[in-house]
């Protein structure tokens, strides 16, 4: 209590020190809003200023950001069906339709309350016990655990969104398939690049998630348009209620302690955290039919879960030197220009500056309450647009998006495809989440498969034998008999399963 | 054995000329001119520094220093565009997209040169590229976790991996026909065991792994790991190069083990097109080169253990560098049938 007192009296006791906070906070919400110009964006820009800075305001800055950053791309979810980031695309999930229903206004409020609980919380474990939580974490938590996990995430979520269990399964399939899309992360092979240079890359998931979710509900609001049967989303402001939340207080806990677990494994962060999370949410639902369709609760898991990750993610990083995603590989830069190197060591030479960092992300925590609450009133307003004017701007903000991420035309060319695409599907009852499931723990799920079969020298006992991926992966094919067993029994009754 | 026999052999000559390249073109800061006159008017805007690598790793981080190092030589202002993917395939290819008038230049590493040799990429980093400076060389080493209790030194260390029956694992970064796997098969050759190499593309879970126990052993450049090294968490049990470095004095050398085959290294540079306008070129190679020497990034380069061999190459000095390292990797990969 005395480290933390001292680290928010640090913080708050130098008028340089409360600017960088402040800098941080509104920056995050700022640049996570915009679809791929987002935290990572800020913090590249920012990197050669870091250096000019003390160290604890060079780094709180950046924790500030990642709190609020990841916080900040739920709202063109919502609003917009445009995730600022992958980590908030499972928000759009059930943010959006909530949106069409008029209900843009509780979307968002519990996307703050929850982006504030989830990061507080996570900040709090983060300060009880750091070292310990980072050391078994490394021990018990290697490539075979993290691809079983993986597995199990797609076995339970495989047929969210989606018109029929068939659908469901080939909407991930086609999202894997996507995912082999370049250099196979082990031996580094060509795959499917056709010789172009560009695709030895990959599909980068931003082009992909903004043509799925952006440009396709264009062309789906358009094409209402043109039939005459276009509904502008209701304007309503009003929040979730206490009674909504206390109902929900089970998936909150759950999505806490998902976000957290995913955040603290080096390599995996928020955007893992946010899809488990809605996962799990869908598997202990009574009424699972609901999620995609704008059930609360799948906006709830997601944005609990993602902000839960940002605490968890600074976890390794500052006891083990480890970091968890692209910010916190950043942040070990900022580390070294100061002459410091993240790991046990910084607990010990620098504990100030640790506890700098720990008030900092506790207060952006409290504060994203505030401004996302001023920030909602605000851009709820957005809603009043006409979509002829709407429209244009949400296809200019995406391709600009999809530009930023690597400045390279083809992801543009690569969003439009993929929104003719979902646009197709959508119509014909596929699941567009699925395919994002399918992409993005596809790529995750395939890389940790690798290495896991290198580390037990391709022997599928080895693997199997370690205790944590024997029961993730009996979970999960016990969720796929299962799924496929009350499929297969609607179809005895003649309901299409 | 064969195989590695021819291997020792051919490039046994070539020692020499890949840890002594460029020593000669290695001008000390005193031999650059203080202040060269800007051609035409050159640089009249800032110019960009494409990085085919993300911000955080050593490519990110060495570009940053040597932005600051040329800022502070001569007042140039460089801003980094980072363009990661494709083993460093997608930033080399949009840099030469990228008109050749000098204002953009290019940082990249030995992935580019063995991309080449192996036949991935059609840019010759010697020749369709001009090397304005090489900034960092650095040797590889082995390390093991600091709380080991299996094994403790290199000999030790290799009497376990031969008694797992090529069971054993070390995390390293990249696929086949990259620097780390060419010499973790060449030393596992000369020593006859079997090792299973785990490639882990991101430094947070490839720490993770050994940190954890996840692998038994990592194969790291020591500046990337510095951290653990002072933790103790990591400790170094073998140096790839022929002579113990000061730093690493009581960690035994390839000679000591009974190594001799070249080393191949890590190196990291700047470059621009081979197009530029050629005053251009020469006052970028001045600009360059005074970066180096400069005391911010002298600092940068000390912190980062690249003082302990010589880490400078200036133009000449690197074309031969990556020459010689090239006909490295081309006769590796006709032995190992990667290429004909």
């Amino acid at each position: 209590m005395e480290a933390f007192i001292g680290g928010t009296l640090t913080l708050f006791g130098n008028p340089l020190s409360v600017l960088i906070f402040f800098c941080g906070l509104i920056g995050g919400l700022l640049f996570g809003a915009i679809p791929g110009i987002n935290m990572l964006t800020l913090a590249a820009i920012f990197l050669p200023f870091s250096g000019l800075l003390s160290a604890s305001d060079a780094i709180m800055f950046y924790s500030v950001l990642y709190c609020s950053g990841t916080y900040g791309g739920a709202v063109t979810a919502i609003l917009f069906n445009i995730p600022g980031a992958p980590e908030n695309a499972p928000t759009a999930f059930d943010g959006y339709p909530m949106t069409q229903k008029g209900e843009a206004g509780k979307a968002i409020g519990a996307a703050v309350i929850c982006s504030a609980f989830g990061g507080t919380c996570s900040v709090l474990l983060m300060m009880l016990a750091t070292p310990l939580l980072a050391e078994v974490a490394v021990v018990y938590v290697g490539p075979p655990e993290i691809f079983a996990l993986v597995f199990f995430g797609i076995a339970v979520a495989s047929s969210v969104g989606a018109k029929t269990l068939w659908k469901g399964w080939l909407s991930v399939g086609l999202g894997l398939m996507i995912a082999t899309v370049g250099l196979d992360p082990v031996a580094g092979i060509e795959r499917y690049n056709f010789d172009y240079v560009y695709l030895m890359a990959g599909l980068h998931f931003i082009p992909i998630i903004l043509g799925f979710f952006a440009v396709s509900e264009v062309f789906v609001q358009a094409e209402k348009r043109v039939r005459g049967i276009y509904d502008m989303p209701k304007f309503a402001t009003g929040f979730p209620s206490v009674a909504e939340f206390w109902k929900l207080k089970v998936a909150v806990a759950r999505s806490v302690g998902l976000g957290f677990f995913a955040g603290i494994l080096p390599g995996i962060g928020a955007t893992l955290a946010a899809f488990l999370s809605y996962n799990e949410a869908v598997r202990w639902s009574k009424t699972p039919e609901k999620f995609g369709r704008g059930e609360l609760e799948g906006v709830v898991a997601s944005e609990t879960a993602n902000n839960a990750a940002t605490g968890a993610a600074m976890i390794p990083l500052l006891a083990l030197g480890l970091p968890g995603g692209a910010l916190t590989a950043m942040m070990v830069g900022v580390f070294q220009m100061h002459d410091i190197e993240p790991g046990p060591l910084v607990f010990i030479n620098s504990s100030e500056l640790v506890w700098v960092v720990f008030a900092a992300m506790f207060y952006a925590n409290i504060a994203i309450l505030v401004l996302g609450f001023l920030e909602t009133k605000t851009v709820l307003h957005l809603l009043k647009i006409p979509f002829q004017y709407l429209a244009p701007a949400i296809l200019l903000l995406s391709t600009i998006g999809a530009y930023a991420v690597r400045g390279l035309p083809m992801d543009v060319l690569v969003m439009f495809v993929a929104g003719l695409l979902a646009y197709l599907l959508r119509r014909t009852g596929y699941s567009v989440a699925g395919i994002i499931l399918g992409l993005i723990l596809g790529k995750l799920g395939e890389e940790n498969f690798a290495q896991a079969m290198q580390m037990v020298s391709y022997d599928m006992w080895v693997f199997i034998s370690r205790p944590i991926v024997a029961v993730l992966l009996f979970a999960g094919f016990a969720t796929i008999v299962a799924n496929l067993i009350r499929a297969l029994r609607g179809l005895l009754k003649g309901i299409e399963p | 054995m064969h195989t590695w026999n021819l291997l020792r052999r051919s490039v046994l000559g070539l020692l020499v000329g890949l840890l002594g390249a460029g020593f000669a073109g290695a001008p000390a800061a005193a031999q650059l001119p203080d202040t060269m006159a800007k051609p035409g008017g050159f640089p009249e805007r800032p110019l960009s520094m494409i990085v085919p690598y993300g911000p955080g790793g050593g490519s990110g981080q060495v570009s940053r220093a040597m932005i600051q190092g040329v800022k502070d030589a001569t007042g140039i202002d460089i801003t980094p565009d980072y363009k990661p993917g494709g083993s460093g395939m997608v930033g080399l290819k949009t840099y030469m997209a990228a008109p050749a008038d000098g204002y953009t230049v290019l940082e990249t590493i030995d992935d580019a040169t063995s991309a080449y040799a192996i036949g991935k990429s059609k840019i010759h980093p010697a020749e369709d590229l001009i090397p304005l400076v090489i900034s960092q060389i650095t040797f590889s080493q082995i390390y093991i976790r600091g709380k080991e209790t299996r094994f403790n030194d290199w000999a030790s260390y290799i009497k376990f991996v031969k008694g797992r029956g090529g069971k054993s694992t070390i995390a390293n970064v990249s696929g086949e026909g990259s620097m780390e796997r060419i010499n973790m098969n060449r030393i596992a050759g000369h020593f006859g065991f079997k090792v299973q190499q785990v490639s882990f593309d991101k430094p947070g879970q490839r720490y993770g792994a050994l940190k954890g126990g996840q692998v038994d052993a990592l194969f790291e450049q020591p500046g990337d790991v510095r951290g653990f090294l002072e933790s103790g968490d990591f400790k170094p049990i073998l140096t790839l190069l022929f002579d113990r470095p000061s730093a690493f004095a009581k960690v035994p050398s390839m000679k000591d083990v009974g190594l001799t085959f070249t080393p191949l290294m890590r190196f990291r540079g700047f470059y621009i097109n081979k197009n530029a306008p050629a005053d251009r070129v020469k006052y970028l190679q001045w600009a360059f080169q005074k970066g180096y020497h400069t005391d911010s990034y002298q600092a940068f380069n000390k912190k980062k253990f690249m003082d302990l061999i010589p880490s400078f190459r200036d133009t000449e000095g690197a074309r031969k560098l990556i020459n010689d390292t090239m006909g490295v990797y081309k006769k590796v990969y006709k032995e190992m049938g990667l290429v004909k």
